[in-house]
């Protein structure tokens, strides 16, 4: 049976909205965990004073920097509206396939409108 | 385990080009997968002109007619024709479905035929399911009752039969597991939807006096709690089932109970 080919798979599926924001759900949680750590490095740096502050500080706000944190509000965003969705997939809500496809719209519009709000009045935040 | 990748025996080529011979002007392109356990060669993608002036309207009728008129070789399973054995399920378009309830008309652009995703393939569209079998026969899928009653049925109220809508029409053609792709990377272990959705229907039958322990059985971190809503499956269905709602239903059941 070894010598049997394995019939194509993810090459020729479709993609859907609820896999495309199940696979991003994944994505997004990978990349939070990855800016966390980031971002407690950088509240250490607090401890090395002014000067290793300042280089994160910098960095933030290159534009490589602000790339970077767009993205980060982008994944944080995405993570929370999803992971709501899944509260109520546990509590047994939304499964039919139109509510399923909605929410996974909601989601993803969602969180490019969070993301562009946040980044907007960041000026206010700070 | 995730490979994302086929492996090199089952690359797939280019395969041959049969041009129509009819003089239609009514043509559509047929691409079918391709492999001959015979040859040892690489699957490959055969296209076939078709006459669609003279082809009825699902994709089975479409597979037929190159069967009959244009390439006998080609193997595909079917029966009944009507959505109800489950034998043609296939992938059209992208899509699992059966080939015989799937209209053609609602394809854009050239048809692409392939078999369920991520099986070994046998012959061209036929793909091995003994894996799901063996995983349906774990599930025990049959009622379990220390009741002996010889001369009457099992009765259940309308309430608690109600509870089988949505699960008990299910044909087992393997659309919703070999759709998903927890199924691809983990078939051996997770059960899989089409599997799940059979242990529910015995789990929430009020006539079934084994819940407890058919609760325990699936209660594993890969038989069951492998799925993550990809609702792969409930896309899938040809039946219109929700799969993915009756996994749901028996985590809700495991974290309730």
């Amino acid at each position: 049976m070894n010598n049997n080919p394995l019939s194509p798979h993810i090459q020729i599926y479709n993609w859907h909205i609820s896999s495309l924001v199940s696979i991003s759900h994944r994505i997004s949680g990978v990349i939070n965990i990855l800016s966390l750590s980031l971002i407690c490095f950088w509240v250490w740096s607090l401890f090395l004073g002014n000067e290793s502050y300042e280089v994160i500080f910098n960095f933030f706000n290159s534009f490589i920097g602000k790339f970077f944190v767009i993205s980060f509000v982008w994944s944080y965003s995405f993570q929370i509206l999803s992971e709501i969705r899944h509260w109520f997939w546990d509590l047994g809500y939304g499964f039919e396939l139109k509510t399923s496809k909605i929410t996974g719209v909601l989601v993803i519009v969602g969180s490019i409108i969070i993301t562009a709000f946040l980044y907007s009045i960041r000026g206010i935040l700070l | 385990m995730v490979q994302i990748n086929l492996p090199k025996n089952s690359e797939v080529k280019k395969g041959y080009y049969y041009k129509d011979k009819t003089g239609s002007k009514n043509i559509r392109k047929v691409n079918i997968y391709r492999w001959d356990p015979a040859t040892g060669e690489n699957p490959r993608i055969d296209t076939y002109e078709v006459d669609m002036d003279n082809c009825p309207s699902k994709v089975l009728d479409l597979l037929n007619k190159i069967k009959n008129e244009i390439d006998p070789s080609i193997a595909y399973r079917r029966s009944c024709a009507h959505g109800v054995c489950g034998s043609c399920a296939m992938n059209m378009d992208g899509k699992n479905g059966l080939a015989c309830t799937k209209p053609h008309s609602e394809i854009k652009g050239d048809i692409n035929i392939y078999p369920l995703p991520h099986l070994r393939v046998l012959k061209d569209l036929i793909g091995d399911l003994s894996t799901l079998y063996k995983q349906y026969e774990s599930v025990q899928p049959w009622l379990k009752t220390t009741k002996k009653i010889d001369d009457t049925e099992h009765l259940q109220s309308k309430d608690d039969r109600s509870k089988l809508d949505g699960l008990y029409e299910c044909i087992m053609c393997a659309c919703c597991s070999t759709s998903c792709p927890s199924y691809w990377w983990n078939g051996e272990k997770y059960l899989g939807p089409a599997v799940l959705l059979q242990a529910y229907r015995w789990i929430i039958d009020s006539r079934d006096e084994d819940r407890k322990e058919r609760l325990k059985k699936v209660a594993d971190e890969l038989k069951l709690y492998r799925c993550h809503t990809i609702m792969n499956c409930t896309n899938a269905c040809p039946k219109g089932l929700n799969p993915a709602k009756a996994i749901a239903s028996i985590k809700k059941m495991l974290a309730t109970s």
